[in-house]
């Protein structure tokens, strides 16, 4: 494996995303700040700016730098470079990882810090925003499988829709377990089996996902 | 390990709609090869494979002695590869590709790139997606040239060029090419851009190699002959020439094996001899085609 050109092609990634990773995590602070300081419609409103943030984030990264990278045809440049498959699908996944991690984990522990730091706000709710954050990354990992070794607009389309799904399904079914239901009112963080089972889910997802990735794009012949 | 630059033995390719059999190729380093075909003749898919690419479902390649597409990523630090629907980031500017490019390679020749930038008439401040075509053409060699690769692979470089930009991309291969531990391998449908620059040629069509050699035996061999044929005279049938009628008294004879003997045979038998023309690599490579697709 050539790190250093690994390490260059992440860099690249970073160089062409930096800007646009600031302005969703700016709208995500700016969605923190709605539910730390507003009331109930506040709230609402932010939570939903929250959510949407950190999936546009998302698309965003993985239509740049794997799908236009393909439709652009500048990956026929990026694969001229004294790389492989295997290097050219590690970059890609650590560069994707990497820079959706940041604004994941920064509205993550905002999030929970808001919900722990408002006595507004039932500290309950914790765990419940845990399973939604981590279907969206889980569902982030899937479209990005999709996106690489699929290389189609069509069939990453196909990936966001799924996932956006999934995050409504979670939502839904989470929210409406009884026991689950209960806490969300109260200043106690249970982490019900329930909530455990879905995270289990939802990382075995994302690992699934990359894993697929790295062996299917093993298999590939054709890359540009 | 082959002595030669590129060396390609049995490579074949299969698509749903198109096959890519047979493919030999040898190309002796420092020479410059011309490889020649119509649109969808196989011609990209061919420099695909030997740069690992495209993976070929038989045969062997070998580059610079690396194995492909095994070591490509060993073989492509001394490859430079530009092709027609390669494309640089749009938002970035050329500035930043050099650096990137500088980055990756140790060989990169700042001063021969400042060389390029003022020849090309080339701004480095300026974005690709602000860049012509040609602009943008020559942007791509310019990053493959300052890094002074071993083996230079272009792929239609000149297509869509303005006459202007072909002579500057031209007289620029044309200069790199004075560099004789170079190698080349350069492809297009215009047969004058490879009648200018190259030593081999290589003919492709559906899929196959119909033709290879050095240019000079090409032009050397290939002969259009006009003769005037009296009534009653039969001109003989000889290995390599094909007769076309162009009147009742008239007939062209073009063949790929000429020697003097043939005018002589043709004398003998009755034919005046009107005229021996040679033929330019256009038509050689236009009448190759047809005699393999008849």
């Amino acid at each position: 494996m050539n790190y250093t050109m690994v390490r260059r092609l992440i860099g690249k990634d970073w160089y062409f995303n930096r800007a646009a990773l600031g302005a969703y995590v700016g709208v995500g602070i700016a969605s923190l700040l709605m539910l730390a300081l507003g009331g109930e419609t506040a709230f609402f409103a932010g939570s939903v700016l929250l959510i949407t943030a950190l999936i546009a984030v998302g698309i965003h990264l993985v239509m740049v730098t794997v799908v236009y990278e393909r439709t652009n045809q500048t990956l026929a440049f990026v694969m001229t470079l004294p790389i492989d498959a295997r290097e050219y699908t590690t970059a890609k996944v650590v560069a994707n990882l990497a820079i959706f991690g940041l604004a994941w984990t920064t509205l993550f522990v905002g999030t929970a810090a808001v919900i722990a730091g408002r006595g507004a706000i039932p500290d309950g709710l914790i765990p419940y925003s845990a399973t939604i954050l981590g279907e969206i990354f889980a569902a982030y990992c899937l479209i990005l499988a999709v996106a690489i070794v699929s290389e189609s607009t069509n069939w990453t389309i196909g990936a966001i829709v799924l996932g956006n799904l999934m995050v409504q399904a979670v939502m839904f079914i989470v929210g409406n377990v009884p026991a689950v239901a209960a806490d969300l009112k109260t200043n106690v963080v249970v982490w019900r089996e329930p909530i455990v089972a879905v995270l289990g889910i939802e990382l075995a997802v994302a690992v699934l996902a990359i894993a697929s990735t790295f062996y299917l794009q093993s298999r590939k012949t054709d890359f540009v | 390990m082959t002595s030669a630059a590129v060396h390609l033995q049995g490579v074949a390719k299969r698509y749903p709609h198109f096959t890519l059999d047979g493919i030999d190729l040898v190309l002796p380093h420092g020479q410059i090869l011309g490889f020649i075909g119509p649109n969808g003749a196989g011609k990209s898919t061919t420099l695909r494979i030997l740069m690992g690419l495209v993976h070929q479902d038989e045969g062997s390649v070998e580059v610079l002695g690396h194995s492909m597409p095994a070591a490509q990523a060993t073989a492509k630090r001394e490859i430079g590869f530009a092709s027609e629907d390669l494309r640089l980031y749009g938002a970035a500017t050329l500035a930043w590709h050099m650096g990137f490019v500088a980055s990756i390679y140790p060989s990169w020749d700042a001063g021969y790139a400042e060389q390029l930038l003022r020849r090309f008439d080339l701004k480095s401040e300026q974005r690709i997606k602000g860049m012509s075509h040609g602009q943008r053409v020559k942007a791509s060699l310019l990053l493959i040239l300052a890094r002074r690769p071993r083996l230079l692979v272009l792929d239609e470089p000149t297509t869509g060029l303005d006459p202007v930009a072909r002579h500057e991309v031209l007289a620029e291969l044309m200069a790199v090419l004075a560099d004789e531990s170079r190698t080349v391998l350069f492809s297009s449908h215009n047969t004058l851009d490879v009648e200018q620059i190259s030593d081999q040629i290589a003919f492709i069509d559906r899929g196959r190699i119909i033709a290879a050699g050095d240019k000079e035996s090409f032009l050397d061999r290939w002969r259009r002959l006009r003769l005037a044929v009296p009534s009653g005279v039969e001109l003989p049938a000889v290995p390599g020439a094909v007769i076309t009628p162009s009147s009742p008294h008239l007939a062209v004879v073009t063949t790929d094996r000429f020697e003097p003997a043939l005018a002589a045979a043709y004398s003998d038998a009755g034919a005046t001899v009107q005229a021996v023309e040679p033929m330019t690599l256009e038509e050689i490579f236009v009448t190759n085609v047809q005699w393999r697709r008849a």
